[in-house]
């Protein structure tokens, strides 16, 4: 079985999820044929509006992987200073070193070989506790989060119930 | 435990009575690929990783994947001591892991009788002796080794060939081959070093000691014949054609565009030179496989959006018609801009126009030849198209009519494709050059 190094790591990455998950978070290839297409559930971190609610996103690896970094995009409505309006999660870990647009990252925030999937979920939760929005990629959502903090917290919650189903 | 998928892990250990080994063995594991240390090397910056690993990654930004240091591939050096520990965790790892296994099944059968109890504190003991080793100088390996083989239970590890150590043994400097010491003054006079490059690939046992006497007899000699390091090149001062004679010197395959052959001459340089800092060098046969494997998941063999067009049941017609309102367009533009133009011109702009169109068809004949014959490269396309400019060219000179440039291209490209001689006579063929290509001439 002729596999690259790519998929290699992902399944030594997987193996490592499974057995020893961090809390909160679940994370595994959709399909075991393809380990390029993961789907990963987190919980939302307790003491902040997104608390009680599971949010499903989706990780897509480059065959190059871990040369280069996955893209995440949450599969349910997420309102958030650092989600854009599609889902698709925008934070330092997930943008590789070379190429920084906003000018404000620090290099060793990025992307690097050595950053795994668990972080990058790590590093989601503790996005959705504390916004960052310096850049942010849903500018209304960054600025009712500055501004109306009650009426962000307000939409938020309505998400968590709609993707319970309640 | 993930017992189907039988990928050894670090947190193997978590549930056993020894926890403490998880940590350890995540230790012994490349940051990069989380895989056991593969010839591991150390940066300036001095952090560790396998050498294929961190050329790859030296080759794709050139910066330690840890603390994003500059680093260059030529400064890394080897970094034996760890080898030497991830050679006898991994030979000591199965029984360890067995037992310690064991030892929380029997625990919870029986609650913790006093047998165990003992049991554990050798295995506390155990643990001590391996985490004791990183630390320690090499002077110390006797008497962990003393440790190690005095519970009964551990002579399985000396017993298994990758454990195998240099008790009395020396290593014939011209060969490698471990001997008895009386032996090897009369082996040396037969000694033709022959045996070397196999000794050191096909059987840890014999390699492993060489990574220990890599460390005993430093500055380490590199095993000579064929293991030359390759420079890196600079490719935007490389011609394509230069490059690709380059691949071709190096034995591995040169199609495709420069930027391909680039990325193919990295990944062959990062995998070459990786192959020169192990002390268990392969054959250059199992390093093209490794290319391959590259190849098809990264490289030229790589699904690309364009290689959706060419799936097997690529629909000719459909894709035609499809495509008519644009080639429609093509057509009636074609058709506007040689009106106004004089009669030599005009002849001149056909010609031009058959080239391109030509070239247009030819491309969609790559499409029903990979649709009819998957055997055949797409490198054909090249020749064939050459060979119908140069037609049109002369024909151009010689002032020959259109209708007869076709003919000439279509016999090229019937020359290059004899095979798929009856692919050329279907019909979209004729709809496409028919349209195209009548149009000038009707008028």
């Amino acid at each position: 079985m002729a596999s690259s190094s790519a998929s290699k790591r992902l399944f030594k990455e997987y193996r490592g999820l499974a057995s020893d998950p961090p809390e909160g978070i679940a994370a595994g290839p959709v399909t075991e044929d393809d380990m390029f297409l993961w789907e990963a559930l987190i919980q939302g971190p307790e003491g902040t509006p997104f608390e009680g609610g599971i949010f499903p996103a989706e990780l897509k690896f480059p065959k190059d992987y871990p040369l280069a970094p996955p893209s995440m995009r949450f599969l349910c409505d997420m309102w958030h200073p650092n989600v854009y309006p599609n889902g698709t999660v925008c934070i330092s870990i997930l943008h590789p070193p070379g190429d920084d647009p906003h000018q404000y990252e620090q290099a060793s925030e990025r992307w690097s070989p050595i950053q795994s999937v668990e972080k990058i979920l790590i590093s989601v939760m503790s996005m959705l506790a504390e916004p960052n929005d310096e850049s942010p990629a849903n500018v209304d959502a960054a600025r009712m989060w500055r501004e109306r903090r009650k009426e962000y917290e307000r939409i938020v919650r309505e998400n968590v119930k709609k993707g319970l189903g309640l | 435990m993930n017992s189907t998928y039988d990928i050894p892990d670090s947190t193997d250990w978590l549930k056993t009575s020894l926890s403490a080994f998880e940590p350890l063995e995540a230790a012994l594991r490349c940051q990069v690929c989380k895989d056991f240390y593969d010839t591991p090397m150390i940066t300036t910056c001095s952090h560790t990783f396998c050498s294929l690993c961190i050329r790859r990654c030296l080759a794709s930004d050139g910066k330690c994947p840890i603390c994003r240091s500059s680093d260059q591939a030529d400064k890394l050096r080897k970094n034996g001591a760890v080898q030497e520990i991830v050679d006898s965790f991994q030979a000591a790892r199965p029984a360890a892991l067995k037992l310690a296994r064991e030892d929380v099944a029997l625990r919870e059968e029986h609650g913790a009788p006093k047998r165990m109890l003992k049991r554990k504190l050798d295995d506390t003991d155990l643990e001590e002796a391996e985490e004791q080793r990183p630390k320690q100088s090499r002077r110390t390996r006797s008497q962990n080794r003393v440790q190690d083989s005095s519970p009964p239970r551990l002579e399985v590890i000396d017993l298994d060939e990758d454990y195998e150590d240099d008790n009395g043994l020396v290593k014939c400097p011209v060969c490698n081959i471990r001997m008895k010491e009386e032996s090897i003054w009369s082996h040396l006079d037969k000694c033709d070093g022959q045996s070397k490059p196999s000794s050191g690939r096909n059987s840890r046992s014999r390699s492993t000691p060489s990574v220990t006497n890599l460390l005993q007899r430093t500055p380490e000699k590199e095993p000579a014949s064929a293991l030359a390091r390759l420079p890196q090149l600079n490719y935007s001062l490389l011609k394509e054609n230069a490059l690709r004679k380059k691949l071709q010197d190096l034995g591995i395959p040169a199609l495709g565009s420069k930027q391909l052959l680039i990325k193919r001459h990295v990944e062959w340089g990062n995998l070459w030179n990786s192959n020169c800092d192990s002390a268990r060098p392969r054959t250059k046969r199992e390093l093209l496989k490794d290319l391959d494997t590259w190849e098809r998941s990264q490289g030229g063999g790589a699904p690309n959006p364009a290689a959706v067009v060419m799936k097997k049941d690529f629909d000719g017609n459909g894709w035609a018609t499809s495509n008519k309102s644009q080639f429609d367009e093509l057509i009636a533009n074609a058709r506007r801009k040689r009106t106004p133009v004089e009669k030599v011109e005009m002849k001149e702009d056909a010609v031009d126009k058959m080239e391109t169109t030509a070239a247009e068809t030819r491309e969609f004949y790559d499409n029903s030849n990979l649709h009819n014959d998957l055997r055949r490269p797409s490198e054909g396309n090249e020749d064939a198209l050459s060979i119908i400019r140069e037609k049109a060219d002369q024909a151009n000179l010689d002032g020959l009519t259109s209708r007869s440039i076709v003919n000439l291209a279509s016999r090229a490209n019937a020359h290059v494709n004899t095979v798929d001689e009856d692919v050329f006579l279907d019909a979209p063929r004729d709809e496409f050059i028919g349209n195209s290509l009548d149009s000038p001439l009707h008028n």
